[in-house]
């Protein structure tokens, strides 16, 4: 599902954030990538996303390689993956239905269909309901639960996440790892990108380490 | 295709609501596109007021054929039908002619003095089946050449100078118009320029769930459109507001001269024209901003 081979990366201004980084992902595995704060871990997701693309190496995410995927296709490649940010990036000025029912609409979808999916997105996460609220109206926590909605929505074979629980508090953030967990139990990949140990620990899910741009270890 | 459909609807509608968001805003870019779109279209209409007001005065390219006193009218009219070019003939009697001149000069009183001896002779006017001042002149000398005609005059040099006058006209018009198109497609550009910016977070999740760049576009483009249309539609109340302000005092003008003339303002067809140019000029206003915006994304 999730194959880096011999990745680096060096931003314009000199900074290398890869040095040599390489994993790999099965199809419904769920793995928390690890290690201190800027270590690089948001740049593999930022590659996995093709936010970046990588000075070197091969990154492959659902059989595509990314170094040879056209501009043109990209849309589609990401419809086919499910982000979830410590920030949420949500639509503040649009409703909480609008802002979930997003990649279904992208994705030219619409009637009943997008109703239906937003729904119960929505109520998998706990919000049924608030959908005609705005998020600035909800906690946190909340957030990021529409956030999570969001990414899960359309229904992607893999789902990222980027500090998800950065921002929350303890029961909160198991909360959230306990949706990721069920998500996965329905099949869905996931890759986590955290430095919480606590979760890392209460989790069964394989770890891999990153430590100032180098693969530190993957348990 | 009902999906595509629905979609197109709901940015539409989404953008109508954006407009009724920020509804200062908007009025201020619809009117000054309208201002920017009356001054063309006021002269272009000013123009084709002025072309139905002279084609009154002179039928377009007509011959003048004035007969001997000896030459009697049904002889005349019947040898000027026979020859080519002609497309139609009216005849205006020697007394019909004093009364026409007793009319338009105002000088009733003295015209009334020639009743019993009138000097002036029967004419013909023609009507030529060709309005191209070769075929008028052509037909002119053919006129001149029959027997009983003392004079033969077109109004070609005057049509011709008309001509000139209104081709210069209409190419102001068009310079005026394509620099005032030019200006509504920067106040468009401009204007989507800060909407892209205001919304560049917005175009950012878009982006990231998979949006492609015709969907991000698409808002942008309805508002372009919107707007320039709206704006033409500006442009039009002012037009029909200048016309109908203009037509008192050219009515007491009338009155003053016998003449029956109003000015018009825009048919329909002109009118939808017009709707049509606003929407499109706008709508390439803001395609070309966003499709800047579009490209210095990084990936």
């Amino acid at each position: 599902m999730i194959e880096l081979k011999h990745v680096f990366k060096r931003y314009p201004l000199g900074t290398e954030a890869l040095s040599d980084v390489g994993f790999s992902m099965a199809r419904g595995e769920m793995a928390f990538l690890t290690g201190p704060s800027g270590a690089g871990k948001s740049t593999i997701l930022k590659l996995i996303c093709l936010l970046e693309r990588p000075t070197r190496g091969q990154v492959v995410v659902n059989g595509h390689d990314l170094a040879r995927l056209s501009p043109r296709r990209l849309p589609h490649f990401r419809r086919e993956i499910g982000v979830v940010f410590q920030d949420n990036r949500l639509l503040n000025e649009r409703t909480i239905y609008d802002n979930v029912a997003l990649p279904l609409l992208v994705a030219g979808m619409t009637g009943d269909e997008v109703r239906k999916r937003v729904l119960a997105a929505l109520d998998k996460v706990g919000l049924r309901g608030r959908e005609r609220g705005f998020p600035l109206a909800l906690s946190g926590g909340e957030q990021q639960r529409v956030g999570i909605a969001r990414a899960i929505v359309h229904r992607p074979a893999l789902l990222i996440a980027d500090e998800p629980t950065g921002n929350l508090d303890p029961a909160l953030s198991d909360t959230i790892i306990d949706l990721f967990r069920e998500f996965n139990d329905h099949g869905v990949t996931v890759l986590i990108a955290t430095h919480d140990l606590r979760q890392i620990e209460r989790s069964r899910a394989r770890v891999i380490h990153i430590g100032e741009g180098h693969m530190v270890g993957a348990a | 295709m009902k999906a595509y459909l629905t979609r197109h609807m709901q940015v539409f509608m989404r953008t109508l609501g954006d407009f009724a968001r920020s509804p200062t805003a908007t009025l201020m870019t619809v009117v000054m596109i309208g201002v920017t779109l009356v001054l063309p279209a006021g002269l272009y209409i000013g123009l084709l007021n002025l072309e139905r007001l002279t084609l009154g005065w002179h039928p377009r390219g007509s011959v003048s054929v004035y007969l001997a006193k000896t030459m009697p009218q049904a002889a005349a009219v019947a040898a000027i039908r026979q020859v080519p070019g002609v497309a139609g003939t009216r005849y205006i009697s020697p007394a019909q002619g004093l009364n026409e001149f007793a009319a338009s000069s105002g000088l009733g009183a003295a015209a009334a003095v020639f009743r019993h001896h009138n000097p002036l002779p029967g004419v013909v006017v023609v009507t030529p089946a060709g309005v191209t001042p070769a075929s008028v002149a052509h037909l002119a000398a053919r006129l001149k050449a029959l027997p009983g005609i003392t004079h033969v005059q077109s109004n070609l040099v005057w049509v011709e100078r008309l001509d000139a006058a209104l081709a210069l006209g209409h190419r102001i018009v068009v310079i005026l118009a394509t620099a005032l198109g030019l200006a509504l497609v920067l106040i468009m550009g401009n204007t989507t320029r800060v909407a892209v910016a205001s919304r560049r977070d917005e175009i950012g999740v878009v982006g990231l769930v998979g949006g492609t760049n015709a969907f991000i576009r698409r808002p942008f483009l309805y508002a372009g459109a919107l707007t320039g249309g709206l704006g033409a539609l500006c442009a039009l109340v002012l037009l029909e507001a200048a016309v109908l302000a203009l037509n008192g005092p050219i009515a007491s003008l009338d009155r003053a001269y016998g003449a029956h003339y109003h000015l018009s303002g825009p048919d329909l067809h002109q009118a939808l024209g017009l709707l049509a140019l606003g929407a499109l000029l706008g709508w390439l206003g803001a395609r070309i901003a966003v499709g800047q915006a579009l490209r210095s994304r990084r990936i």
